[in-house]
């Protein structure tokens, strides 16, 4: 897509999600179930940019999820801080997660690498629903939400309010993923997935790439965490378990992996799909589990990957098309052993 | 399956707008603007669906009796439903959802503890009662209590210090614990162990069984060296389950008499009648003069409606649903207002009769509903034409024995009235 | 020592056994396409239920032990040809995620028709006690199972190396495109290995629903000890799975002793570790998922 549209389309799609408190009621939407959607398109990214675009299956994001939603609500709960310092110290949580991890992880690839963050990340879940004294263990945590700004000049986070801000930090969060996708660096990350081997002999040391891509996405799944920690005012073991990563990847897969817009579409679709499905039926999960079903056999593209497929005579050369390796007839990828 | 581009982006993005907008289309079932809605969160998927049905039937026959008798404040009352997932997080969505789409008057329901907690915090930051029918966690009237949320099940306490006197006096003092390794275990454990302390016990063994043990065979194997005078179990729900049905298989059953602080019928039909066994607490009982009381006509019509309407009868769940509504309608038309406020100092207090043996009421100091407990041996194979009938009920324990005095509860709970 | 140590050992062989044969039929469908099947412990399941069914209906539970699991396979042969065909030439990551939604949806299946409760299914008369092994009373229902271990990879041992057919089945794990080649149909070939996969599963849910209880939920307590039985014995060695669900096994039981809160977690750490130090597991084949 040229530049200039996709600006013009962005600008407006922003715009669209700032009017939200007054179109939600319009359809009959709850405006926090649309904050709801902005947040989980964080945690959305952090796995597009693994799977997505470096082709790492990451089944174990939910392990940094639960820490973000953790460190804030641990630290909303014993040190009072204030909704920026909980996020922030969310975020910090899961970043110290990720880097414990990311030594083990980096050993593997392909399907290996997918298994393992599953493994760890249940470890994670253990110990929460274990850890009763400090965490609450299966009860969870129930919190206040804080004020946000400084001691001087606060206000109180109502729900109009707490959508703002998760608009506004998801917009930046877009920007900055989508500058990360389109930088050299990023580019690295493509060609790491198409060819891993391919990569290492021109120099480049892969581990480090993927290192930081692992660091990158821990922060951006513990943002999402804290910030739903502090939407539900909540905090509990099964944000930690691998059923939770599924669905991020179920969303990043419906809206489109390997595109920037693909995790907030996903995560639309998934989130408000599922509560207008649970509340018509209690069979929802049949939709739930033929919804994946048909995504992976028909629609590996996602919504936003086939529309672009479909446009792909209006690609400007040199434009990153991460998402063409999901589809349907892409040719096989040579696997990397390290 | 290649389709023509044109067709294709007419059909997706007819299917996109139609998706976005569908919400818009969708009238609740039965939307009239004058009805008063009360919102009913329970978890109709997930490990706890068969609990939160029997709760829902409970729920819909106090709403029937109430709209046959002309509603509340002239007004006809309507449930709406919504499903949890057995998840905290979607719970508080669903409770946001209720207040905000669906302008309810209250929130009732759950059966997770953990999901109680959280609705509880939405309906607190939103101003608005909540009655928590089968969530027996003690944070929610203890730690986690709030002016706005009540309890109407037992708390853990409760029924271990119901069990614990009556079991010891029955078989003595050994105890060998099965004790699930979270939360919710710990509670209960550290509940025998206050009754034990008074009562000079010991405790042979404390198995801790981490969360998803399906197998219980490692921590069975150690029973036997152990000499118990009685095996507890502390295991719930699937889990239950499965721990009686290998404890019959590795002969247990047959060797060491079992208890427990509570048992449902809802996990024991899902056993064979050779591995039902012990004595447990109970928290309500369709068929015992001493759960239903003497004469109680409310309660036996409450049983036949019951069973006549879905076909089985009405287990402790069902109990909890039907006093929950019940209850708080009650305090609705007695304040003659929907100010939460109000309504919340309707509901406690004031001692009522129901469904079950004795008056109760819901404590003053942390909305914990005073009710009492029994203890009820298992009779395997129900008696001759009721396969239903499981439960041998033998005492009963009132309320103010085996629960928290007021003033350790006032430690912890602070209510916090606006 | 000896006398707390000895029933634990023994209890975690025979525990490992029943592992070993949920293992190797997860294992046998992942060796032939790379397919993972993330819906292993549906299958189970519903073979559980339909013995259920079928006891209460009046057959013998030996009928219900081989009729389950055929009726199984014949729904797995279904799937296998609609569903999971067309992801064979894609990255077995995709495979993972179908069958994570075909698992979504079966659990929510089992509950419509069978309810939401637990049923009770229960070992036939005659193996529904315990018999006393001098150091330990055991449930005969168990030693059972490792009969059934013994006899079924026996079975599976004898299809292997002596039909035709089996050795075909080996030789497309080798390499299925030379053997398309010469001649043999390769697509009759996926469908029957996918479905002696899903029989063993179906055996194994029988077995489970024996043993523990039988609930919609019932699939998904079992699925990982299954991958990680594969992966520490090694993905595409079958013995491998025998050896890594005795391993599992004993592990459970072991730390049941002496650091009992570890237990469950013990399995995924033991996973962890192998995944680290030898991806391929103990006995498995090299570059089988690179």
């Amino acid at each position: 897509m040229k530049a200039r549209t996709e600006l013009l389309t962005g600008a407006a799609v922003v715009a669209l999600f700032a009017a939200g408190p007054y179109l939600a009621p319009l359809v009959h939407l709850d405006i926090s179930i649309v904050s709801e959607v902005l947040v989980i398109a964080i945690a959305v990214m952090s796995v597009n940019l693994l799977l997505g675009y470096t082709g790492l299956p990451a089944f174990g994001n939910a392990a940094y999820f639960g820490l973000g939603a953790y460190g804030a609500a641990l630290s909303v709960q014993y040190f009072g801080v204030h909704f920026i310092e909980a996020v922030l110290i969310g975020t910090a949580f899961a970043l110290v997660g990720g880097l414990i991890l990311a030594p083990f992880l980096l050993r593997r690839r392909g399907i290996y690498f997918g298994l393992l963050s599953i493994a760890f990340g249940q470890v994670f879940y253990f110990i929460a629903y274990r850890d009763t004294d400090v965490t609450g263990g299966e009860d969870g945590m129930n919190i206040t939400r804080p004020y946000f700004g400084i001691p001087a000049a606060h206000f109180a986070v109502h729900e109009v309010s707490f959508y703002y801000i998760a608009l506004a930090v998801f917009v930046f969060a877009l920007l900055a993923f989508r500058s990360i996708v389109r930088s050299p660096f990023g580019r690295t990350l493509v060609a790491i997935r198409q060819n891993e081997t391919r990569v290492r002999f021109l120099g480049l040391n892969s581990d480090r790439f993927i290192f930081v891509a692992l660091l990158l996405a821990a922060a951006m799944a513990g943002v999402s965490g804290a910030l739903f920690a502090l939407l539900i005012n909540f905090a509990y073991p099964l944000e930690l378990d691998w059923h939770q990563s599924g669905y991020f990847v179920l969303s990043m897969i419906l809206g489109g992996a390997g595109t920037v817009w693909g995790p907030l579409a996903g995560a639309f679709i998934y989130v408000i799909g599922k509560d207008i499905i649970s509340t018509i039926t209690p069979l929802w999960q049949i939709f739930l589990g033929a919804l994946f079903v048909a995504c992976v056999l028909g629609f590996p593209r996602g919504i936003l990957g086939s529309l672009a497929a479909l446009f792909a005579r209006s690609r400007a050369p040199g434009d990153l098309d991460a998402n063409a390796a999901f589809d349907a007839h892409a040719p096989a990828e040579a696997p990397y052993v390290p | 399956m290649t389709l023509n581009r044109r067709s294709f982006v007419t059909l997706a993005g007819a299917g996109t707008a139609a998706a976005f907008g569908i919400p818009a289309y969708l009238p609740r079932i039965g939307e009239a603007a004058d009805t008063l809605k009360i919102g009913l969160v329970e978890p109709y998927t997930g490990v706890y669906a068969g609990p939160a049905e029997n709760e829902t039937a409970g729920f819909q026959l106090a709403l029937d009796a109430w709209n046959k008798r002309g509603g509340v404040m002239g007004r006809k009352v309507e449930l709406v439903k919504e499903d949890n997932q057995n998840d905290p997080g979607v719970g508080a969505q669903k409770a946001r959802k209720l207040i905000d789409q669906d302008k309810v008057a209250a929130l009732v329901g759950t059966v997770n503890s953990a999901v109680s907690l959280s609705v509880s915090g939405v309906a607190f930051a939103s101003g608005m009662i909540f009655i928590d029918s089968g969530g027996h966690s003690d944070n929610v009237t203890g730690a986690s209590c709030h002016w706005n949320t009540f309890r109407t099940c037992h708390s853990t306490w409760m029924e271990t210090h119901a069990t614990g006197l009556s079991l010891a006096k029955r078989f003595g003092k050994r105890w060998f614990l099965i004790t699930p390794d979270y939360a919710f275990g710990h509670a209960l454990e550290a509940g025998y162990k206050d009754v034990l302390g008074k009562i000079g016990g010991t405790i042979v063994g404390d198995e801790l069984t981490p969360l998803g043990t399906t197998d219980f065979s490692s921590y069975l194997t150690k029973i036997d060296a152990a000499k118990p005078d009685l095996i507890i179990v502390l295991v719930q729900g699937d889990d239950y389950t499965n721990c009686l049905k290998q404890m019959n298989q590795f002969g247990l059953l047959k060797k060491y008499p079992v208890g427990g602080p509570q048992v449902e019928i809802e996990p024991l039909l899902g056993l064979a009648p050779d591995s039902r066994a012990g004595y447990w607490g109970v928290e309500w009982y369709y068929k015992s003069d001493l759960t239903l009381g003497k004469g109680n006509t409310l309660a036996h019509e409450f049983v036949a409606q019951s069973t006549k309407q879905f076909g089985k009868p009405p287990t402790a769940r069902n109990c909890f649903g039907y006093v929950t509504l019940d209850r708080l309608l009650t305090a609705m038309a007695e304040a003659k207002s929907l100010e939460a406020v109000k309504i919340a100092h309707a509901i406690e207090g004031s001692r009522f009769t129901s469904i079950f043996n004795g008056p109760a009421y819901y404590r003053k100091e942390d909305h914990q509903l005073m009710w009492p407990m029994w203890i009820a041996k298992i009779r395997p194979n129900g008696t001759p034409g009721d396969k239903y009938d499981l439960f041998d009920v033998l005492d009963i324990e009132p309320a103010e024995g085996i629960e928290q005095s007021i003033a350790e509860k006032e430690k912890v709970c602070k209510l916090g009235y606006p | 020592m000896i006398h707390d140590l000895a029933p634990q050992v023994f209890n975690g062989l025979v525990l490992g056994a029943f592992y070993a044969i949920v293992g190797i039929g997860l294992s046998l469908i992942m060796n032939l396409t790379g397919t993972i099947n993330m819906a292993h412990g549906s299958f189970m399941t519903l073979a559980g239920y339909l013995a259920f069914t079928m006891v209460s209906r009046g057959t013998s539970f030996w009928f219900a032990l081989i009729a389950a699991p055929l009726i199984a396979v014949v729904v797995g042969i279904l799937v296998e040809r609609t569903l999971v065909r067309p992801l064979y030439k894609r990255e077995p990551f995709y495979s993972l995620l179908m069958t994570f939604g075909l698992s979504l949806m079966a659990e929510e299946i089992y509950r419509l028709i069978w309810g939401p409760n637990g049923v009770p299914f229960s070992p036939p008369p005659g193996l529904a006690s315990a018999v006393s092994l001098g150091f330990m009373s055991f449930p005969k229902f168990r030693i059972f199972i490792v009969v059934v271990l013994v006899v079924a990879m026996a079975a599976l041992a004898l299809f292997l190396t002596r039909t035709r057919f089996g050795l075909r089945l080996r030789a497309a794990v080798q390499d299925s495109e030379m053997i398309a080649a010469l001649g043999t149909n390769t697509q009759l070939l996926y469908a029957v290995n996918f479905g002696l996969g899903i029989f063993l599963a179906g055996i194994a849910g029988v077995l489970a629903a024996g043993m523990l209880g039988l609930s919609p939920t019932s699939g998904n307590a079992l699925l990982m000890p299954a991958f990680v039985t594969v992966i520490i014995g090694g993905m595409g060695s079958l013995f491998g799975s025998i050896v890594g669900g005795l391993l599992i096994g004993m592990a459970i039981s072991l730390t049941t002793l002496w650091i009992p809160a570890a237990s469950e977690v013990s399995m995924y750490i033991l996973m962890a570790l192998v995944l680290m130090i030898r991806p391929r597991g103990l006995f498995g084949e090299e570059g089988i998922f690179g």
